[in-house]
This record gives structure tokens, C-alpha cells and sequence, in this order.
């Protein structure tokens, strides 16, 4: 058990925010619980690589993918989107991001005693309309009622079901070399979160890029599936978290260029004024590939000729010259100089002495 | 008529190995017609014997102290008496391995003068010769590999020592050359090249002469010194300081500075008595010394601050190449990529610093430990660390008890690591920020390297408690890997037993202790900074603390001072619409304070206000939130700038008394520093900025003392000042003011950094109390 799991008496947000924490309580308290050989089904993958989608062989260079995920945002109705449509976007991007074609989806709706009707026809409105644009079928689900203050409001669960033809996307097929693509702006999501949240009076004029990314990843599958390594949707914890992911599951050095990484000057500019990394605000509407470097700019290209106009390059895998730097993303820095891009933790406690 | 014959048994202790004492005693001894032996006891021990006229065994130990090597430093006399054994002539006796013993691993020491004195004179064999070393100087820890300091086990190693050397290293009446472990001469020592920034080596006649002529036109160059690299370029210069401002990336940093001698300091700075003393000391630390109006010294080198940071050489190449530069002093900052720690490899350089550096000159002895310059200032008339490195570590400090083997890594920023064993404790020399790439993996090697000279088992690893402190997992994988009890221990804490340890207090008393920094993780979980506690090495009680503020986006008020200025509006009962009327009066809304102004001040004081930001009782942060009202400064470039700033500010200032005072919160004393952010409202367009300065910084001061000195009722002095905040003059004179008149004296660390640097040594005093073990 890692260290300071062991220092740990009670769940905390940070538990939840989808970092350093979540992801050490997920491989602590529950991985390593389950009998390794359960971790996947023969010849698939699961739990042994925790990527967007698990993998179960389905016959020669078939899979079918499968993901579960739990939706709750704060607050439901949210400029450029809601909680349905996020839940139905989620879902189908996990399937994306394994080199799955999405197929269907099952749902568990929970709702608070005294939920207006109202909003509840909206969210499963947009939640349905989501899957439908993208002939995804709602194959069945369950609902449940809680009494009023044991749950804030409504949770979605939902399961998605997708298949694999061909080389799935596995997270540790990247390697040295690859170059790190992104589809577009980052952090959009978190950004616009975050401003309705914290109602600071702030008008950000930037709405979540929650949607799902068939149009973009369907074709480029197609084409580009064999120079595809890795697909990630940097959802919490933002690009900081992904890439970290990335590059310990791999046992490399992930280096990005600040300059070059799309982030609206607004959301740079509120993630300042917060004091948070912009690279660690959610996107829900974003994929993040590491590719083969041959092939990068033709893909670049092509992820344009698709509508993503800001698609770019915005960083290399290395192989890293001491094996104590293996698993470390850095980032080149605006102002020069390169740091150390941190996995976001929910404990956000000032350093600086 | 003959007196009779008497005998000493002597033991010294103190650093008396690897610095020719022994052949010293030796020659000591048979001046005065002695007779006996000296041996090495291992540890730090040396024991002598002698026998002769009771007036002889007198002059002898008065010659102990005044006439023993430079670097030689006698912590401990012991001296009885003993029975004649009439023995004949004095010997040097083979050392005794006494197996339990551990020596102190001797520090890297600046060249002597008579190193020096042979390098000028035409007639030796060292003439111009850059590398001259003796047994009294030269470098030691920089270039061990390991235990004992032998030449084998130095990186001396691969150059065997010429006919000569060899002859003066086995001639025990060659005073600073015999079993000297680190000498050469140009036919058997260290080489040195000039090479450009693509690696090409250049073939120049005389690498100083030409070094020298380089700087002088304005090039910076990369030298290869004892510890690391240095960045060498003209202080006089604006153009030349500006380009290597830019080249660093380093915008307001101050660069220290490098003087051929004594009078040349005199010329740029006002070194109060006996500072020339310290700049010439073998530690050869750099010293921050008043600046000289009028200097030469461009302003860009310590821009806003009124002191400048100036050492004098420590190598004969050094030495030399003051003299050929017609400035007689130049910047010599280290040779780092911001970021990066200093290179200390042709490598780094070549990847580093290519587009910093213009050309290098290097030599090619291995530098086989990282080691800064060690930095020293003057806290009202004291004589503190900010960086203790080279000259100093790895000397051990003694503990008030025997520990059990153990590891510390220290703090985040501007740290160090320690180990304990027997009564010592031995701080790494500093490492710098563990946030830097590469930085935790130094401070694990020098770590692990302790562990193996000094053969430790270690049986507890001590870490902050701060949970976002790079080291923490360090010190996991070595708790783990050592089978060891892993223990946290509160960052104040720490440094109140740290300044305790120094001042040997036994283990079980309690003491006042004021620990003032930037930041520390409180067992509240808010950022602690501005603390009296009552503490024992085991627990400790917070008494008081400065009123406690939020931090508009934590770490984001660290760097912009004027959003911890919002902040201590906020918690001081001004609303938005007041607190934007005081930046906008005093021009803090432009977006070189506060990047995205309005709007920024707005999100910050709303952070603040819907509690959505950090709580704070920092020193640091209140220091910068007053600088920042008092236009002083508005950015952070570099660590305590701001705070620096307003005690540069304050100098020549009139005191107006201002005192602010003490509330009561959750149990505990608060300085109301609402009050006295009032109180510089009501006065700032009134008073000089100077005078507001100094009453703020004394009267925070004054108010921390009142509380220490409530605090310490029914306990014995003296009160304690640490924490990286101690070092400022005026804070520590306003406790001093009002504990004086309690009968208390006030102590600030002054053998290990009251900052960060000294918080493992604390670290590991407070994990052995806590588990019992002391
Ligand atoms: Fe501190
Ligand atoms: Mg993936
Ligand atoms: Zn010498
Ligand atoms: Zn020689």
C-alpha cells in the first residue's frame, strides 16, 4: 500500500476530485483487493491498465469495450450543457478513447425526493437527444428515488457499450518517440464549472465544451488507427492528469511546450486570477493522442479538415535519461524554463515559503 | 635551579582532522623542547601527550589556540594532569581505529595565504599555479567519495602525486605538505581548459589572463570553482548585468560578487567591524554587507536592496583572475539555469547554460558533491546563515542527547537534509527547492551518502507535515527500504527545536519559541507562519499567533503581494468597495502589481471573503501584504524579496512606537494585525515610507515578544527567534526591545540557518522526542 494511504482515516473531497487522491484510493482500497486474475477477462484489459474502457476479446481482432461512469455536477444546468448531456458525452468518449465504436448505453438514475419533474424531463431529454445524434441505443437502466436530503439533488450512472475492430487503443502502447496531438481548447469545462460555481461576479464568456467526439474520432480511427498509441479524454484533473497517467503507466518522460498547448485566454486568464493550473481544469468535449511522429502532421491535418481547427502538437514522449524520472510530466514554460507538471491533488495548500 | 618535570594529557576536539594538525603539534611541541606524541583518536579527537618545564606545557597550550592551522577549530579542551614518563622526543603515533568512532567529514576550505603567497612567488614550484592546496586549505567534501579522507578516496585520486609532492607529503617537518591528502603541483595536478559553448576545446597560453580579457569585454563566462560552477561577468556594467539578467531569466535576483581583497570590499560596500575577518575565514562565505553609495557596482546587481552579497576568492584560479580584472571585483553568481540547480559537469554546462554562458573554463577535477556558496547576513549586529554550504557542511552540530540513527529531508524550498547518530547531527549542505527537477534526487543521493560513510542503520525517517512537500515520498521509500518508523513533525515545531538544539537545551524542557516564516503546514491544516509556541523537542502548545487572513488563490498571493494585501483587508473588516478604494489611491490596480487588475482584485477579496481561499497566520505574507501597501514591492522574483525590500526600506527610519495589539482567538493570543494595517492607513500619507517601515517590522516584533513574554511565565529564558523570517533585523530588535524588559534574552540559530535549511536538524530532534526516544 502506498505510503501515505496508510495516514488516511476517513473519505475526503479530495478523495473524489478525481487526482492524486482518487486515483491512490482506487488502486490502494480496491485494485489491489481484487485476485489479480480478475483484473481482465482472458486476453482483454481492466483493471491492470484502468484505461478509458475495459477490453473483452470477442473473437479474432474484436473487442467489445466497456465503461461505467457516475455523474454529478454542481451546479445541473450549466452554460453549454447539463448534467444528460454530460453523462451521455462521458460515456461515449471513454468508448472513443479505447478505438471503440460506441453501441449502446445502460443507465442508473438517482433522484432526490422533491426533484422538480421539470428538470428531471430536461436532463434526461438532453441526456437521450446526446445518444440519439449519435445513433447510440439506451438499451435499459434503473431508477431510484432517495428520500429528501440523503442525495443533493440527481446522479446519473451510465454504462456504455462499444465495439472494437481492429488494434484497440491501449494507453501503454505509447512509447519514446510519440508525438502528444490535442483536438482543441482545454479546460473549457472546468473553467465555465467552475465560474458558475464560485459566483465571483465574473462574466467568462466561455461555455463547456461538453460533447461527444464521434465526428472526430470515428474517422480518424479509421485512417489512422495502427499510428494512434494512446487516446485520452482529459476530463477531472484536466490535461496534468492524463498525462501523468500516461507517462507512469509507461515509464516515460511526457515533455509539453506551454506555448504551443491551446487554452482561451480567458480560462488562462480565471485559472490565474484562482490560483489553479489551467492545465488541470476538466474538458469534456477534448482528446488528447500521443501518435506515432511520422504520421503527426498528416493526422494534425486531417483532425483540421474534420472542424478541429485548433488541433496541434503540443509536446513529445521521451524515454527518460535517469530511470527516477520515469512517470514525470514537464512543461516547458511560457516564461522559459521547464517545471514539473504535477498530478492535480484535491488539497490545494499554498508552498511558497 | 631545574623545575620539575611535568605531563599533560590532552584531548581536542573540534575539527583537528585532514588539516594538518598533528605535524602543527608536532612542531608546536618540539619548539618548546617538549617531549610525547600526538595521536588521532578518530570522531573528531585528537590526543597529545607532552612532557617538559611546567612554563614550556604553558606556552604550548597558548599555541595551541593562536598558532593553529587557519582551519583547525578547537571546540573542546580537556586537559589533566599526568605522571612523567620521561620520555625522550615527540612522535606523531599511528592513528588508533577505534571502530565505533566516526570522524567529522571535513569541509571544503579556501585557500590559505601561504598557499597564495607561493603562487605569486616566481621562485616556488607552485608559481601561477591555480589548484595550490595544503594541508590548511583546499577542498575536501566537494571531492570525497568516501571515508576517511584519503587521497584514494578523493577525486585526487587519479592524479598520483610527482617526485616533489611525494617527497613533501612524507616529510613530517613540512608543515603544511605532509600527509597533506590533497596536493599537486602544475606537473602532477588538476589541468585546466577554456572550451566554447559547442564544447570546442580552445588552446589559450594562459586561461586566466585570457578568462580576464574576455570579462572585460563583456562576456559571461562559466568557471569551474570547487563546489560548482560560477557565472563570472562584469559588476560595473549595466549592459553586461542586464544581458545576464535576461539570459538567466532571473529579473531582480541579486548576484553576489566576488573581491580581490578587503580593501576592494571597502571600496563597494561598509563592512562593519570584523567582517573582513569572516570574508577572509577558510570558510570563505559570502557575506551581505551594506552597499557603499556612490560604488561602482551597477544597480542592477542587488536592485532595491541596500545591501550587496561579496566573498573573496577561494582558489588560487580565483585569485589570480581578480587580480588580472582592472574592476578588481565581479559577479560571480552560481552557474545555474533558473530552475536548475548550479552545474557542476561540463555536461550540465554544455546543456544548461549554452545560452547563459559565453565560453567555459573548467578544470578537470571531478566535483563529486554538489556545493554552494554558504550566504551569511547580519541580523541586528549577528552574524546568521541564509545558506550554509560551503565551509561549513558537513560539519555535525552536537545534540543535547544521544540519538537513535536517523534521516530527515527537511523542508520544501531553500532546504537541506540531516542524519543523526551518538550526540551529533549533521545537516546536508544545502540542497535548494525541492520543486526543481533533479532536486529531491540530490538531496537523496547526499542523504544516502551519509547513511553509507557513516554507516547508519537508520531506525526512523522524519518528514514536514505539509502534504504537498516534493521530499515527503522520499522519505517514505527510505522509511520503507530502512524498515523504518516514518514520523511527521509540524513545521514550526521544527524550527523551534532546531534553534533549541544549537543552544543545547536538554530534552523534557520547555521554552518560548517565536518561528516566523513564510509558510508552514499547520496541524490545523491553515498555512502557520507567524507562531509563539511553548515547546519540548516532544509537543509543543501554540500560545499566539499573527492574526490569522485567506490567501485569494494560495500560492498566487505568494508571487503578487498586493492579492495578500486584499486578503488582509478582507480579514481587517474593509469591505470590496473600500479595499479597491486603497488600491486604487495607491496605484496597486496597475497590471504590473496585479496582472489582471480590477477584475483580480475583485475575484481575490470575493476568494477571500466567501472563505474560498487558504487561511493564513504567515509572517511572510503579512510582510508582503505591508510592502506591497507601501509601494515597496509588488512581485516575488525570488524567495522573501518583498520582505527584504521592506527592511531595506526601513533603514535610517524613525521608530514611532506603534505597537500593535494582543487579541484572544480560539484559545489563543493574536497580534492584531487589523489594527496595524489601520494604523498605516491612517499614517501612510503622513509619515515617510521609512518611518512606517521600521515602526511595522519593530512593532510586530514588540508584539510577538509581548506575547512570548506572556507566554513564558513560569519558564526560564531565554526565548528563541527562528524560521526563515528571523533573520530580519527590525523584527527581531522590536522582541528584543520588550523581552529585555522582562529579563529575557532573546537567541536567533546562528551555527545552522533559522530558515528552512535548519528545519531537518529540528525535524529530527522533535521525531526522537515524539517516539520516546530522547
Ligand atoms: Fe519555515
Ligand atoms: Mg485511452
Ligand atoms: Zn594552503
Ligand atoms: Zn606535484
Amino acid at each position: 500500500m502506498t505510503w501515505y494511504v496508510r495516514l488516511w482515516k476517513f473519505i475526503t473531497l479530495a478523495h473524489g476530485s478525481g487526482g492524486k487522491e482518487t486515483e491512490e484510493l482506487v488502486k490502494n482500497l480496491i485494485v489491489q483487493s481484487v485476485p489479480p486474475e480478475l483484473w481482465r477477462v482472458e486476453g482483454g484489459t481492466g483493471l491492470d491498465i484502468l484505461d478509458d474502457a475495459a477490453l473483452i476479446p470477442a473473437g479474432e481482432n474484436r473487442y467489445i469495450a466497456v465503461t461505467v461512469d457516475t455523474y454529478t455536477v454542481k451546479p445541473i444546468f450549466f452554460p453549454g450543457g447539463d448534467l444528460g448531456k454530460l453523462a451521455a458525452s462521458g460515456t461515449i468518449n471513454d468508448l472513443l478513447m479505447v478505438g471503440a465504436k460506441p453501441l449502446a448505453v445502460l443507465d442508473g438514475v438517482v433522484v432526490e425526493e422533491g426533484f422538480p419533474i421539470e428538470d428531471f424531463k430536461k436532463i434526461m431529454g438532453s441526456f437521450i437527444r446526446t445518444l440519439a445524434e449519435e445513433k447510440v441505443a439506451l438499451v435499459g437502466g434503473d431508477f431510484k428515488v432517495m428520500p429528501k436530503g440523503q442525495l443533493d439533488g440527481i446522479v446519473i450512472a451510465s454504462m456504455g457499450i462499444g465495439i472494437v475492430e481492429g488494434k484497440p487503443i491501449v494507453d501503454t502502447e505509447i512509447r519514446p518517440g510519440d508525438k502528444i496531438i490535442v483536438s482543441g481548447y482545454l479546460g473549457d469545462h472546468g473553467a465555465a464549472i467552475l465560474a458558475a460555481q464560485q459566483s465571483l461576479g465574473v462574466d467568462l464568456g466561455v461555455e463547456s465544451d461538453v460533447k461527444p467526439l464521434t465526428r472526430l474520432m470515428l474517422p480518424l480511427l479509421e485512417k489512422y488507427r495502427d499510428s494512434i498509441h494512446g487516446a485520452g479524454d482529459p476530463t477531472r484533473g484536466g490535461l496534468a492528469m492524463l498525462l501523468n497517467n500516461w507517462a507512469e503507466k509507461t515509464k516515460t518522460v511526457i515533455v509539453i511546450d506551454e506555448v504551443k498547448t491551446p487554452v482561451r485566454p480567458q480560462v488562462r486568464e480565471y485559472a490565474e486570477m484562482l490560483g489553479v493550473d489551467p492545465f488541470s481544469l476538466a474538458s469534456e468535449g477534448a482528446a488528447v493522442l500521443a501518435v506515432e511522429p511520422s504520421r503527426a502532421e498528416e493526422i494534425i491535418e486531417y483532425m483540421h479538415s474534420l472542424g478541429f481547427k485548433e488541433a496541434t502538437i503540443i509536446g513529445e514522449v521521451y524515454e527518460p535519461k535517469d530511470p527516477r524520472h520515469a512517470g514525470r510530466v514537464l512543461l516547458k514554460s511560457v516564461a522559459g524554463g521547464v517545471r514539473i507538471l504535477e498530478p492535480p491533488s484535491g488539497e490545494i495548500v499554498p508552498r511558497i515559503c | 635551579m631545574a623545575t620539575a618535570r611535568r605531563a599533560l594529557r590532552l584531548r581536542v576536539t573540534g575539527i583537528v582532522q585532514g588539516v594538518g594538525f598533528r605535524p602543527f603539534i608536532y612542531r608546536l611541541a618540539v619548539s618548546r623542547g617538549l617531549a610525547g606524541y600526538v595521536l588521532n583518536l578518530g570522531g573528531s579527537e585528537v590526543e597529545i601527550y607532552v612532557e617538559g618545564p611546567p612554563d614550556q606545557l604553558a606556552s604550548f597550550i597558548k599555541g595551541l589556540y593562536r598558532e593553529r592551522p587557519p582551519p583547525a577549530r578547537i571546540e573542546e579542551l580537556e586537559i589533566e594532569e599526568a605522571e612523567p614518563q620521561g620520555l625522550g622526543s615527540f612522535t606523531i603515533r599511528k592513528s588508533e581505529r577505534r571502530k565505533s568512532k566516526r570522524s567529522m567529514i571535513p569541509p571544503d576550505f579556501g585557500i590559505c595565504s601561504d598557499c597564495l603567497h607561493e603562487i605569486h612567488d616566481p621562485s616556488t614550484r607552485f608559481y601561477r599555479y591555480y589548484w595550490n592546496s595544503c594541508a590548511w586549505c583546499g577542498p575536501r567534501f566537494s571531492m570525497m567519495y568516501t571515508v576517511p579522507y584519503d587521497r584514494e578516496n578523493t577525486a585526487m585520486k587519479k592524479y598520483p602525486l610527482c617526485t616533489e609532492c611525494r617527497r613533501d607529503y612524507e616529510d613530517p617537518a613540512n608543515l603544511r605538505r605532509f600527509h597533506a591528502q590533497g596536493i599537486s603541483c602544475p606537473k602532477c595536478g588538476p589541468r585546466t581548459y577554456v572550451y566554447t559553448m559547442d564544447g570546442k576545446r580552445l588552446d589559450v597560453p594562459d586561461p586566466v589572463e585570457w578568462a580576464a580579457e574576455k570579462i572585460e569585454e563583456g562576456y559571461i563566462l562559466a568557471i569551474k570553482g570547487v563546489g560548482g560552477f560560477h557565472l563570472a561577468a562584469l559588476a560595473t556594467r549595466d549592459d553586461v548585468v542586464e544581458e545576464l539578467r535576461r539570459r538567466k531569466r532571473r529579473p531582480s535576483k541579486p548576484f553576489a560578487l566576488m573581491a580581490r581583497d578587503c580593501s576592494v570590499v571597502e571600496m563597494i560596500a561598509e563592512p562593519p567591524p570584523g567582517a573582513c575577518e569572516v570574508l577572509q575565514s577558510a570558510e570563505r562565505p559570502i557575506l551581505l554587507l551594506p552597499k557603499r553609495p556612490g560604488s561602482p557596482v551597477s544597480e542592477l546587481v542587488a536592485p532595491g536592496l541596500d545591501t550587496i552579497g561579496v566573498m573573496l576568492p577561494y582558489t588560487g584560479f580565483q585569485a589570480l583572475l581578480l587580480e588580472q580584472v582592472r574592476d578588481g571585483f565581479l559577479i560571480m553568481t552560481s552557474g545555474n539555469e533558473t530552475g536548475y540547480p548550479m552545474c557542476t559537469t561540463l555536461k550540465c554546462v554544455f546543456t544548461h547554460l549554452c545560452g547563459i554562458a559565453d565560453y567555459v573554463v573548467a578544470h578537470d577535477r571531478e566535483i563529486v558533491h554538489r556545493v554552494d556558496d554558504s550566504v551569511l547576513r547580519y541580523t541586528d549586529g549577528e552574524l546568521v546563515f541564509l545558506r550554509r554550504a560551503r565551509g561549513y557542511a558537513p560539519m555535525w552540530l552536537y545534540a543535547p542527547a544521544e540519538l537513535p540513527e536517523m534521516v530527515a529531508v527537511g523542508a520544501e524550498l531553500q532546504t537541506a537534509g540531516a542524519v543523526a547518530f551518538e550526540d551529533k547531527v549533521v545537516p546536508t549542505q544545502y540542497i535548494g527547492d525541492m520543486d526543481e527537477p533533479g532536486q529531491v534526487e540530490e538531496l537523496e543521493r547526499e542523504l544516502r551518502w551519509f547513511v553509507e560513510v557513516y554507516s547508519l542503520k537508520p531506525r526512523i525517517v522524519a518528514m514536514d507535515m505539509h502534504p504537498g512537500y516534493h521530499n515527503r515520498g522520499l522519505a517514505a521509500r527510505l522509511a520503507e527500504e530502512y524498515g523504518a518508523e516514518l514520523v511527521e513533525v509540524q513545521h514550526h515545531h521544527a524550527h523551534a527545536a532546531a534553534a533549541m538544539l544549537e543552544d543545547r537545551v536538554p530534552p523534557g524542557e520547555e521554552k518560548v519559541a517565536i518561528t516566523i516564516d513564510g509558510t508552514g503546514y499547520g496541524v490545523d491544516s491553515t498555512i502557520w507562519g507567524g507562531e509563539v509556541l511553548v515547546a519540548s523537542y516532544s509537543s509543543f502548545t501554540r500560545v499566539a499567533s499573527l492574526y490569522p487572513f485567506r490567501l485569494p488563490g494560495g500560492d498566487a498571493a505568494a508571487k503578487w503581494p498586493v492579492r495578500a494585501l486584499i486578503g488582509l483587508m478582507q480579514a481587517s473588516g474593509l469591505d470590496e468597495e473600500e479595499a479597491l478604494d486603497v488600491l486604487r489611491r495607491y496605484g496597486l490596480l496597475s497590471r504590473d502589481k496585479l496582472p489582471h487588475g480590477e477584475t483580480e482584485a475583485r475575484v481575490s477579496y470575493r476568494l477571500a471573503a466567501f472563505g474560498k481561499a487558504p487561511l493564513t497566520t504567515s509572517m511572510g505574507r503579512t510582510l508582503d501584504a505591508l510592502a506591497a501597501l507601501l509601494r515597496i514591492a509588488w512581485r516575488r522574483d525570488y524567495e522573501g524579496e518583498p520582505a527584504m525590500k521592506l527592511e531595506a526600506a526601513a533603514r535610517g527610519g524613525r521608530d514611532h512606537g506603534y505597537t500593535p495589539g494582543l487579541l484572544s482567538l480560539d484559545g489563543r493570543l493574536v497580534v492584531d494585525t487589523p489594527g496595524l494595517l489601520r494604523w498605516v492607513l491612517e499614517n501612510i500619507d503622513r509619515l515617510p515610507a521609512r518611518d512606517i517601515a521600521v515602526t511595522i517590522q519593530r512593532g510586530l516584533g514588540r508584539a510577538l515578544g509581548e506575547a512570548a513574554a506572556r507566554a513564558a511565565r513560569g519558564l526560564d529564558g531565554p526565548v528563541y527567534i527562528s524560521g526563515g523570517a528571523a533573520v530580519n533585523t527590525f523584527i527581531v530588535q522590536g522582541a528584543r526591545q520588550v523581552l529585555s524588559d522582562y529579563g529575557l534574552e532573546v537567541r536567533i540559530p546562528r551555527r545552522l540557518p533559522p530558515g528552512d535549511g535548519g528545519v531537518a536538524v529540528g525535524q529530527l530532534l522533535v521525531a526522537a522526542a515524539k517516539l520516546g526516544e530522547i
